[in-house]
């Protein structure tokens, strides 16, 4: 078949796929994503309340463990390139703020802990919150992409990592190769003193050093397990100069326990700011490690859902 | 996806971006039939470039011995079993008079998937077929080194016998020389979700951003030349930069030219031609060396072209395997390669002699009339040698080099060879 299309039919072929994909809007799709559904942008009717509660970082963990939960329901990323995920199927949240920080506890169930991302085959557990900055409504109407935001209308990703939990507990608070293979430096290694001569020779050359040279906070040891993004769109992602979430989390008995906190309001004009008394929009999506869940392969809960801070007393 | 000429097919295919050639495409011809597997190639890059912690076990230039050897262990089996167990036609090329065109399809037409069509048939949520290689699979980059496939294992050939000969050995092996592609269509380029790779629109060069990057490993994944790398020292992935400040002209040997990569120059065997293809295809420069091998004399072919990313490194097969295993790795153009091989042309002779001659690289070719030194017969048929010189010109004119066929040789005076 192919060969009696391949010269006359070629160029008409292309035409017809062009107009196609033109008539469909699909051709955007190599750079642009699609856009939300109407059903993506009707958040749902319960959301989370995060209480106000008198209480200072130490005390934020039992107070968050007296908060009501609220559950979200995810479910496989099937929206956009590379797609996948799902193992996840929902996530507890809850929410409480001292009128100066807001802090929220997530938890979810996942059978294996994976916290490290060194080897070619490792992929990290992590957990992520979404909120457009500058929103106060979402509906058909005024629609605000789900979809990692959308051009005019940024997100701020607040991203908690299992292997930057773990890089904050390794000496100079960044794992390296040798924590992966404890042996890498004597294995096959015939030299009296392989260690010295090797450390020396491996780490004294910073400029060669991909991600570190280029200044990527994956690279070096940032001092928190959380990032704090901004995006405008699926394949947009990016770190903010200024890093102001932090976090904590813990794996016990096959679930994440992930305390996240920021304090309400910063400088930042690149960052949500929460107002006691009002309320804005979240969502979250999770990754599963063990499932190779990275980037877009991820559990994500699709619709936008209220998040209301009461007011400070 | 949009459809894009792959002139390596001789057809259109699938793929999640717009045609869009560089103005220049790095690109670099290896004769297999010269390497001696010394490696020299692979340390000179290695000591450029992944020397450093996380990188031990990355090699963007290795050499390996076919048909068993493989860096990551497996890479091409892997990809060739994908498209052969799911795709359509796997491997299948229509050859006949019709179904070539000078420019457009030189080698054919494949009748198969690529690895682009075969995830879209096969509905997968990613751009191409692919696997991410384990600890394992990178462990040893050179094993089965020098290894033979023999008449066993060879099924073309016939009983066991003492002696082999051309055209095929029964038993044979070869060494396969390998780099970063900096393919036309990267595969690696295209599975990136946060479009971290790009390709250079002045020479083609195929680079990771590393602000960018975020160590997603989908180029490891989908990349079928297994060329990108994760590093886990730093959390994200690298890959062979064509030595692309030595390509700018940025080291001062070559006084502001282009001068070819580090595994290139430091080729003992001179196996090695490196240089930039004309960016359009369909008017290749007859008086470029690369666009003469290439696309005039079709004499170096592309590694897999089946695979569909229309790679840039051109080789020219060994003479001793078996064809049918050539045919799979190099495509239909090997039968003719070979020939043009086994008998050279005197601008072959010419173009092979330029071969490492300088570091700078050569963008124009002359050829000057030598007289007849030499006449044979191989395999049949008639080979002359002329001595002729061959003069290469760096892209500003710039006379660079200038050899002759017959390498020049001094012998000693007699009273001089004593023996004590």
């Amino acid at each position: 078949m192919l060969r009696g299309l391949k010269r006359k039919s070629i160029f008409l072929g292309s035409a017809f796929v062009a107009m196609f994909f033109l008539c469909s809007g699909e051709v955007f799709s190599q750079s642009l994503e699609q856009e939300a559904t109407v059903e993506e942008n009707i958040p749902t009717e319960e959301g989370l309340t995060v209480k106000f509660v008198n209480t200072d970082l130490e005390g934020a963990a039992d107070a968050l463990a007296h908060a009501p939960s609220y559950t979200v329901n995810l479910q496989m990323q099937d929206r956009s390139f590379p797609n996948g995920g799902g193992s996840v199927s929902e996530v507890e949240v809850r929410g409480v703020h001292n009128g100066e920080t807001i802090f929220f506890g997530i938890n979810w169930s996942d059978a294996t802990e994976n916290d490290r991302a060194i080897k070619h085959e490792q992929f990290r557990d992590a957990v992520g919150l979404m909120f457009p900055i500058e929103i106060v409504k979402i509906s058909p109407e005024t629609p605000f992409s789900p979809r990692m935001g959308d051009r005019g209308k940024i997100v701020n990703i607040w991203h908690w990592k299992a292997d930057w939990e773990r890089d904050l507990r390794a000496d100079g608070g960044y794992e390296h190769m040798e924590d992966q293979y404890p042996d890498m430096f004597t294995d096959f290694d015939f030299d009296p003193n392989p260690v010295l001569i090797n450390k020396k020779a491996h780490e004294g050359a910073d400029l060669m050093s991909g991600g570190y040279a280029a200044g990527s906070l994956l690279s070096q040891a940032r001092g928190r397990s959380v990032e704090d993004l901004n995006a405008v769109g699926f394949g947009t992602l990016t770190a903010q100069e200024h890093q102001d979430v932090d976090g904590a989390g813990a794996w016990v008995d096959g679930r994440w326990e992930v305390i996240v906190y920021r304090p309400l309001s910063t400088p930042d004009a690149n960052d949500v700011q929460f107002v006691p008394g009002k309320s804005t929009f979240f969502n979250m999506a999770v990754w599963n490690g063990e499932d190779g869940d990275r980037n877009g392969l991820k559990s994500v809960s699709i619709r936008w859902r209220p998040i209301t801070l009461e007011a400070a007393e | 996806m949009t459809l894009v000429h792959n002139w390596h097919l001789g057809r259109t295919m699938e793929y999640p971006y717009f045609e869009s050639r560089p103005e220049h495409q790095f690109a670099a011809v290896f004769n297999i039939n010269r390497c001696i597997a010394c490696q020299t190639c692979t340390m000179a890059h290695k000591s450029t470039w992944t020397y450093s912690k996380g990188q031990e076990y990355m090699w963007w230039n290795n050499v390996e011995t076919k048909p068993y050897g493989g860096y990551p262990q497996h890479w091409d089996q892997k990809i060739l079993q994908m498209l052969w167990d799911n795709g359509n036609n796997p491997m299948e090329w229509y050859t006949g008079a019709e179904d070539k065109d000078e420019t457009t399809a030189p080698y054919g037409l494949y009748n198969g998937d690529t690895i682009f069509e075969l995830a879209q048939n096969k509905g997968l949520n990613q751009v191409a077929v692919g696997y991410i290689p384990d600890d394992k699979e990178w462990r040893f980059p050179n094993i089965y080194e020098d290894t033979a496939a023999s008449e066993k294992t060879n099924y073309e050939t016939k009983a066991a016998a003492e002696s082999s000969e051309l055209p095929v050995h029964k038993r044979w092996f070869f060494y396969l020389q390998r780099i970063c592609n900096h393919c036309t269509y990267p595969a690696c380029l295209a599975a990136c979700p946060r479009k971290a790779i790009y390709k250079r629109k002045e020479d083609g060069i195929v680079l990771i951003d590393q602000k960018r990057c975020r160590g997603y490993r989908k180029c490891v994944e989908q990349c079928p030349y297994k060329k990108p790398m994760y590093r886990g020292e730093t959390r994200m992935s690298e890959k062979c930069i064509a030595c692309y400040p030595r390509v700018e002209g940025k080291d001062p040997v070559t006084k502001g030219r282009r001068m070819e990569a580090r595994c290139m120059a430091a080729c003992v065997g001179k196996i090695r031609m490196n240089g930039l293809l004309t960016g359009d295809y369909k008017k290749p420069d007859p008086k470029n060396p690369l666009d003469w091998l290439v696309h005039v004399h079709k004499v170096a072919l592309p590694l897999y072209p089946q695979f569909g990313t229309e790679p840039n490194v051109y080789y020219i097969p060994p003479r001793w395997a078996p064809r049918s295993y050539l045919r799979q790795m190099f495509g239909p153009g090997v039968d003719e390669a070979l020939d043009k091989y086994a008998s050279p042309s005197r601008t072959l002779m010419a173009v092979l002699a330029l071969f490492r001659a300088s570091q700078t690289m050569i963008a124009r070719f002359e050829v000057e009339d030598g007289p007849k030194i030499y006449e044979s017969e191989v395999m049949g048929k008639k080979v002359e040698v002329y001595n002729d010189t061959a003069i290469g010109f760096a892209s500003d004119g710039t006379e660079i080099v200038r050899v002759k066929i017959e390498e020049p040789t001094w012998e000693s005076d007699e009273k001089r060879m004593v023996t004590y």
